[in-house]
């Protein structure tokens, strides 16, 4: 009688676990959608500038908004049915219920200022609140999928779910970065653009770290798989090509530069799964820091165009200044980005901890 | 392996670095380049009775980012109700500018500014793909009799040169770019 009732206890425990593991998948699917809507929406109102708050852009974010919530709901109802292992749950479930607070705020926040101030920038107070609410639930959403297949080992095809994880917490934390240093968010109501100076140290040392934090971290949680970086890298490349190069048309063509990134992506992923070793992660977050300005392109150009040229630069004006930027960014910025993608490493031993739990 | 990752990585850094930049930096920019026809119904009419200006315009260089078509009035010193915008088919909704606004010059693109000393309506159409025509039709009514001046123009951007304006010679107004400019006689 009481070995039936613990075999109850642990089939049950098991199958809420997969319903909260469900509900993390559809927040970081809903996540990976609002960021994709994100990158979609910037190059639409750069080419555009679009009059309403109802357009596409806006349609794809907010309908990732409504899956984000009801996979955070599904993650609760897996959370109060789970027997033991809640202590193993409650992180990622706390990040998805303040993420998705914050979203769920964002939208009627963003429709009552864009009705009072007309379009806003990039950077403002509902923008601002969209994007932490990304980040807290994306974060919530990869703590859930990677605690679920730590404790849970399964099928190996299920270990890709890290991926779905891992890109909207890169998509998000590029978001924040870009608010921070893009010069996209002055209005006619408000001056919200950031100082040149600081936009370019916060590119400078944030975009490095983050592509060096997000590609070692995902490659020490998968336990050094093969492929996991150059897909986490593959698909980001693909993400932004698709939303912020392919929609203007004078720079189609650049396609064939922005192409080559996957390189450092493939190279890092071999050597990283093939030596397993402290010191080829080190060497892997160099090399991922130091391309930050080419896997950036080319919304980049915008934050150290404002400090080096100060040209007006129209949409199909992009990649001329890009590249006539390049030599005096890479000259001024490739040490900084090397040392922070080192710093990154670092951060990444200590993350993945946190997040398997281990001490 | 380490051979094969070294080689990788300086093929990757030669062709971002030098190869492709150089290539892409060879091309030329994009030149559009306006044209505008502009029909005005009447050249006199009797106070109290309207005219239309009515803009055909077309990108007849390359790709732009937008295509400007400004129609300004130095007599008036505000629109008010004397003009109205019957129809237009631009992306981008007109813009009232008035006295005293502060705007781009100099076909700088923003760059440079002056103040507005008259009040325009400005029609945008964001991005401009050779070949496409752009209308705009307003019904003007003025409240004075004596001269009624109507200045129009069209700009593309990028504007790169001379042909990325239109016309490119004649009157200029207070932003410093050339215009076409009618007098339409408005009898008490």
């Amino acid at each position: 009688m009481e070995i039936k009732q613990k075999q109850i206890g642990n089939l049950l425990t098991f199958n809420s676990q997969r319903i909260f593991l469900a509900g993390s998948v559809l927040a970081s699917f809903g996540i990976l959608l609002v960021t994709v809507g994100g990158s979609w929406d910037i190059t639409n109102h750069l080419l555009n500038k679009p009059e309403t708050f109802f357009s596409p852009p806006h349609a794809l974010m907010y309908s990732g908004v409504a899956i984000a919530l009801i996979g955070v709901v599904t993650s609760f109802f897996g959370y109060r049915k789970m027997q033991d292992a809640k202590f193993v749950f409650r992180l990622p479930l706390q990040l998805t219920f303040f993420g998705i607070f914050l979203l769920v705020g964002a939208g009627p926040f963003d429709f009552v200022w864009h009705s009072n101030f007309g379009l806003d920038g990039l950077l403002s107070p509902p923008h601002l609140t969209l994007i932490s609410g990304m980040l807290f639930c994306s974060l919530g959403g990869m703590f859930g999928i990677t605690r679920f297949l730590k404790f849970n080992p399964s099928r190996k095809i299920l270990n890709y779910l890290l991926v779905l994880g891992i890109l909207p917490v890169w998509l998000a934390g590029s978001g924040i970065i870009s608010s921070l240093s893009l010069p996209f968010s002055n209005t006619e109501y408000f001056e919200f653009n950031p100082d040149p100076s600081f936009a370019f140290v916060v590119a400078t040392l944030a975009y490095p770290f983050l592509i060096s934090l997000i590609c070692i971290t995902s490659t020490i949680l998968s336990g050094f798989r093969p492929g996991i970086i150059s897909i986490v890298g593959g698909l980001f490349l693909l993400i932004y090509g698709l939303t912020a190069i392919v929609p203007n048309f004078a720079m189609i063509e650049s396609v064939e530069f922005y192409s080559m990134n996957i390189i450092p992506f493939l190279i890092t992923d071999l050597m990283v799964s093939s030596k397993k070793t402290k010191f080829s992660l080190f060497v892997s977050g160099g090399i991922l820091g130091s391309v930050f300005y080419m896997v950036y392109y080319p919304y980049v150009m915008y934050t150290y165009n404002e400090l080096l040229l100060g040209k007006l630069v129209s949409p199909s004006m992009i990649y001329h200044t890009y590249f006539e930027l390049m030599p005096q960014v890479i000259q001024l910025t490739i040490i900084p980005s090397i040392i922070m993608g080192l710093i990154a490493v670092v951060i990444s031993f200590r993350l993945s901890s946190t997040i398997m739990i281990e001490d | 392996m380490i051979g094969v990752i070294v080689i990788s990585l300086g093929v990757y850094f030669v062709m971002t670095v030098y190869v492709l930049p150089e290539k892409f930096l060879a091309k030329e920019q994009f030149t559009p380049s306006p044209i505008l026809e502009v029909k005005i119904s009447n050249t006199e009419i009797n106070l109290g009775e309207s005219f239309r200006v009515s803009t055909v315009s077309e990108n007849i260089g390359e790709y732009g980012d937008i295509h400007i078509v400004s129609i300004a009035f130095p007599t008036l010193s505000e629109i008010d109700e004397i003009v109205r915008i019957v129809s237009y088919d631009f992306s981008n909704s007109p813009i009232y500018i008035a006295a005293g606004d502060r705007i781009g010059a100099n076909y700088s693109g923003g760059l440079e500014s002056v103040i507005a000393e008259y009040p325009a309506i400005e029609a945008m159409n964001r991005p401009t793909h050779p070949g496409t025509k752009y209308v705009m039709d307003l019904q003007i009514t003025p409240k004075i009799p004596g001269p009624f001046v109507v200045y129009v123009k069209s700009i593309d951007i990028p504007h790169t040169s001379s042909q990325s304006h239109y016309p490119k010679e004649g009157k200029m107004d207070h932003q410093g770019e050339y215009v076409f400019d009618y007098t339409i006689k408005v009898n008490p």
